[in-house]
């Protein structure tokens, strides 16, 4: 029986380390202000619609992989770097309490889903 | 008479999610994916595996700067130093517990409290944390941790001031995390070990804070019946 590409490929390695160096250089870097983009999104996702045309602050690059969207169907091709992004509350929810201007949330995306702001 | 003293019916609730996971399995075990001796060894694996080693790690990062500085910035080489491989671990030797191995520390300031959730589903660091408790995997808390971070912690107890920043984490891809809290007052001179006990499950997640008089393992209270059985 053939294994997975995880048993395969990350074996002694890891997921995500195992496609370390496989998705070029990053389009984005730490500081960039970005835009969640809203593409379709019919058979699956990880991309929370709470974060759907919500800028963002890149906080950290984290590693790259194929995206969830495609990865669900076995195509494992197209590696894309991670973002760790930082929303401000109330960007989100435009009725977040005042007082709580700081409050922030912490989520990560593959490069196809940001685009600039 | 042997009707007569029939033992009642008893009354199990089975979620759609526990049938789902019982035909996968078993199509799986048919299938010749994994055998059913493997489902058993796996299981019993997981139900030894606990928040203990987390809990260590946040401890060493409290009494060493340089373990602090390893914690947060590579969680999984952190990991080995409170004996969790992430990536060589048994059963599976690529991401304990069908996880992903990517652990990031979330080191809490004083102006800074993180707070972990994943909204998508349940994703949660399980080979230092061990199983997710229920109420993680609730979509009561899922849905309203991200929007309410505040009301919902003060549910948990913790009311924070308004100049800290509540930064919920939404663990949503390949990332799994740990919180990194404050160590309280009153804790000076305390040995790794002592450190170790104070720190909850609940701390590592994020909803609680640690405390020098409540400890992992005390005895919780127990609150007599609102209307108790009488027993004629």
């Amino acid at each position: 029986m053939s294994k997975s590409h995880h048993a395969e490929k990350a074996t002694g390695i890891g997921d995500p380390q195992c496609f370390k160096g496989e998705a070029g250089p990053p389009k984005f870097k730490v500081g960039d202000k970005v835009r969640i983009k809203d593409l379709p999104d019919i058979f699956y996702t990880r991309c929370q619609m709470y974060t759907r045309g919500t800028p963002a602050t890149v906080a950290e690059i984290v590693y790259e992989s194929p995206a969830a969207e495609d990865e669900a169907w076995d195509n494992t091709e197209q590696v894309e770097w991670f973002y760790s992004l930082v929303f401000k509350q109330r960007d989100l929810w435009p009725e977040y309490p005042d007082a709580y201007t700081n409050d922030t949330v912490e989520t990560e995306l593959s490069e196809r889903w940001l685009e600039p702001a | 008479m042997a009707e007569k003293h029939k033992p009642a019916p008893m009354v199990d609730e089975v979620s759609e999610f526990e049938i789902l996971e019982l035909a996968v399995r078993e199509l799986a075990i048919e299938k010749g994916l994994f055998s059913a001796d493997d489902h058993r060894r796996w299981s019993e694996y997981m139900e030894t595996v606990g928040p203990l080693p987390a809990a260590r790690l946040v401890a060493k990062a409290w009494l060493d700067p340089e373990f602090k500085k390893l914690a947060v910035s590579d969680g999984v080489k952190a990991s080995l130093e409170v004996g969790i491989d992430w990536i060589n671990d048994m059963p599976s030797n690529f991401g304990t517990p069908s996880d992903y191995c990517n652990l990031r520390v979330l080191e809490d300031t004083p102006k800074l409290k993180h707070v972990v959730v994943c909204t998508l589903c349940s994703c949660y660091p399980r080979p230092i944390l061990g199983q997710s408790p229920e109420w993680y995997r609730t979509p009561n808390y899922r849905r309203r941790i991200v929007r309410w971070p505040r009301q919902v912690l003060a549910e948990f107890g913790l009311q924070l001031p308004e100049d800290v920043e509540v930064r919920v984490e939404d663990s949503n891809q390949k990332s799994r995390f740990i919180v990194l809290p404050m160590r309280p007052e009153g804790t000076d001179g305390w040995t790794e070990e002592q450190l170790t006990e104070i720190v909850t499950r609940d701390c590592l997640i994020g909803v609680a804070m640690p405390h020098p008089d409540r400890k992992a393992d005390d005895m919780r209270p127990v609150h007599p019946a609102v209307n108790p059985v009488k027993h004629p």
